[in-house]
């Protein structure tokens, strides 16, 4: 059961937001990064299950990010965060081999439901 | 879900945002058409949005969603950054900041942001462009306000909340000295009632008096906390950039960033923290061919971590590198002449790793320009005793090393164990202290001067405290009691004999200065209840 969640986002206010949510619902946060380079620091140590990845980050173009997290853990189911929510953005970051995506603001039933369609 | 745990998270973080926002407003009107700085702007208006809206803080979200959309035309370069745009920005910072204001308090009056969520929305690049582009402006045109009255310019105020305020780092450093001073004199006060055998009467004003204290120093002190991210942060960019130069491979691991310390300590020990990091890099770990060859994965680990226990913080960095050779440091602390080769027989692996903070030691073959250069080992340990801590040292050949600071949370007021000896009276810290005993002279073994408290072998040596200040040795009397304090210096115990032990006490440790801070085997002082002043030990140098 993919139970254990990294998660990508810059903003201190969001990880932790998420965290509580998650936490709620029985998920174990293993990590959490702010930036794409602990990101990927992260990834190594922590084999994530599930990554909630931001898709606007300070330091990396969030679909180039996306690629590098694949290809580094192909086992992890990434689910791509950000209150974009323009098409072509989903579209690649699903067709990079992204699992979900969530659109911000989120809520918890919003992030249950995003969870759930990953068939647990 | 219930929002409010957040909600101070969404201010200072919001308040964060809001700043580097005009601060970056303020860039692009030198250089309007710096696209990293329009970047950043439109990031910053994005995430104030996507954290309003999740706490259900409308208002915000609307003035945020106008800015990054009107952002977003300058970003694709359908106009450029101008004064009228930048005021507008500026306004709509500081509505922001109003209504977080109002969000922090908890209440307050509702703003009314209609006129700029108006103005926001349907802002025209080309009203202003024009007059400029114009070559004769008439004149009264120039001077008319281009916008309606509801746009107030943007002007410098003060912060808008006065729940914080910003004071010098002196002020706090002047508190914690007039709270030592107040606890002596607590400690004096209580003195002069216990002789001038005064009425029971003054028994309660000075237990409320006690209380008080306890009070004021803890709140001066957590002032004075900040979190260990605060020097840390430039930690893993420090550690990146020695790997490079060192062509290694290294993982580094922060943890406990969130951790609080004193103001001052983090100031005093943040360079002992990059030279044991610069050791690791430098000397504790190998490179990937040879970690290939000693069957280790080609990345080592390098770890900072912080832990919280009680009054102590420790902070333990940790590599799995090469390791320290206990008997190789032996070797090379009798052939530079520190130690004799008996000592160094004597020695457990402890002790041994110990030596490297040595003056004078460097097992290093080469000096390198990374470290190994002037400030060693023994300034690390220094640094480390002068906030009454203890450097401990582990290691492993070929499994890495491992080096523990545990220091107390804050400076200067200090648990003491007050002993006599001669017409001494000395403080030893009780960080050090591990217990006191009462010996018989049956339970002293070994020869005068190589004394033991411990029958097997010389892990525990008994030195006496007069010997080591230079005082006569008292008389024996003959099958009386010998106390003795056993204290933990880095890992090796070591005993020390006294004369009477008087008990505990919290002191105020003030640091000497010259000529008396040359003094061996003193770290400071302090002043009694009855106004004496008194040494507090510094128990590695005793040994």
């Amino acid at each position: 059961m993919s139970r254990t969640v990294m998660i990508v986002d810059d903003s201190l206010f969001m990880r932790k937001i998420m965290r509580g949510i998650l936490v709620e619902k029985g998920y174990i946060v293993v990590a959490e990064a702010a930036s794409g380079i602990e990101a990927m620091r992260n990834l190594h140590t922590s084999h994530p299950d599930i990554i909630m990845l931001d898709i606007i980050l300070p330091d990396s173009n969030g679909l180039d990010l996306l690629e590098s997290v694949i290809t580094a853990c192909p086992d992890s189911k990434v689910i791509v965060c950000s209150s974009l929510g323009e098409d072509s953005v989903v579209r690649k970051a699903l067709n990079l081999g992204a699992c979900a995506y969530l659109q911000k603001p989120f809520t918890p039933e919003k992030i249950s439901e995003v969870l759930e369609s990953l068939g647990g | 879900m219930d929002m409010s745990p957040y909600r101070d998270l969404f201010v200072s973080e919001a308040r964060s945002h809001l700043s580097a926002f005009s601060e970056l407003i303020v860039r692009l009107e030198d250089s309007p058409d710096d696209p990293a700085a329009i970047d950043e702007l439109f990031r910053h208006a994005h995430s104030m949005k996507g954290m309003a809206a999740t706490m259900g803080f409308e208002q915000v979200v609307g003035i945020a969603h106008l800015m990054e959309s009107q952002l977003s035309r300058v970003r694709s370069g359908e106009f450029r950054m101008q004064p009228a745009f930048a005021d507008l920005l500026l306004e709509s910072g500081d509505t922001l900041g109003r209504l977080v204001s109002v969000i922090e308090a908890g209440s307050g009056a509702a703003e009314d942001t209609t006129g700029l969520l108006e103005r926001l929305a349907s802002f025209d690049p080309s009203a202003e462009e024009e007059p400029v582009a114009s070559a004769t402006p008439p004149a009264e045109e120039a001077d008319t306000p281009r916008e309606t009255p509801a746009a107030t310019p943007h002007e410098f105020r003060l912060a808008d909340t006065f729940k914080s305020i910003r004071i010098k780092t002196e002020t706090l450093d002047r508190l914690v000295n007039i709270t030592g001073d107040l606890i002596t004199n607590r400690y004096r006060l209580d003195e002069a009632i216990r002789l001038a055998n005064a009425a029971a009467e003054c028994h309660e004003p000075l237990h409320q008096l006690t209380a008080l204290l306890r009070t004021l120093r803890d709140e001066v002190f957590k002032a004075r906390m900040l979190p260990f991210s605060f020097v840390a942060e430039r930690f893993p960019r420090l550690v990146r950039d020695l790997a490079r130069r060192q062509e290694k491979e290294i993982r580094f691991h922060l943890e406990g960033k969130e951790i609080e310390l004193d103001r001052g300590i983090l100031e005093e020990i943040t360079e002992p923290i990059v030279h044991i990091l610069r050791n690791a890099v430098d000397h504790g770990l190998e490179t990937a061919d040879e970690r290939i060859r000693a069957g280790k994965p080609a990345a080592s680990t390098l770890s900072l971590t912080v832990n919280r226990d009680k009054d102590h913080v420790e902070i333990i960095i940790a590599d799995d590198g090469r390791g320290m050779d206990p008997e190789r440091l032996k070797q090379k602390a009798v052939d530079k002449g520190l130690i004799t080769r008996e000592q160094a027989d004597r020695m457990t692996p402890q002790e041994a790793y110990q030596l490297i903070c040595t003056p004078g030691f460097s097992t290093a073959e080469t000096v390198t320009d990374i470290s190994g250069r002037g400030v060693g080992m023994d300034a690390v340990r220094t640094a480390v005793t002068a906030l009454a801590g203890v450097l401990t040292i582990h290691s492993q050949i070929g499994q890495g090393s491992r080096f523990v600071m545990r220091l107390p949370i804050t400076v200067s007021i200090i648990h003491a164990l007050m002993v006599r000896c001669g017409a001494f009276e000395i403080a030893f810290p009780l960080n050090v202290v591990v217990r006191t005993l009462e010996l018989k002279p049956s339970e002293i073994f070994g020869e005068p001067g190589q004394r033991s408290i411990s029958p097997e072998d010389h892990s525990a040596p008994l030195r006496s405290l007069r010997q080591s200040l230079n005082l006569p040795e008292s008389v024996g009397g003959g099958d009386a009691l010998q106390p003795v304090i056993v204290c933990d210096i880095g890992g090796a115990v070591v005993a020390f004999s006294v004369d009477h032990i008087l008990g505990q006490q919290e002191i105020f440790v003030r640091p000497l200065r010259s000529p008396l801070s040359h003094l061996r085997g003193v770290g400071g002082a302090t002043i009694t209840g009855d106004g004496r002043v008194l040494f507090v030990a510094d128990v590695s140098a005793l040994a």
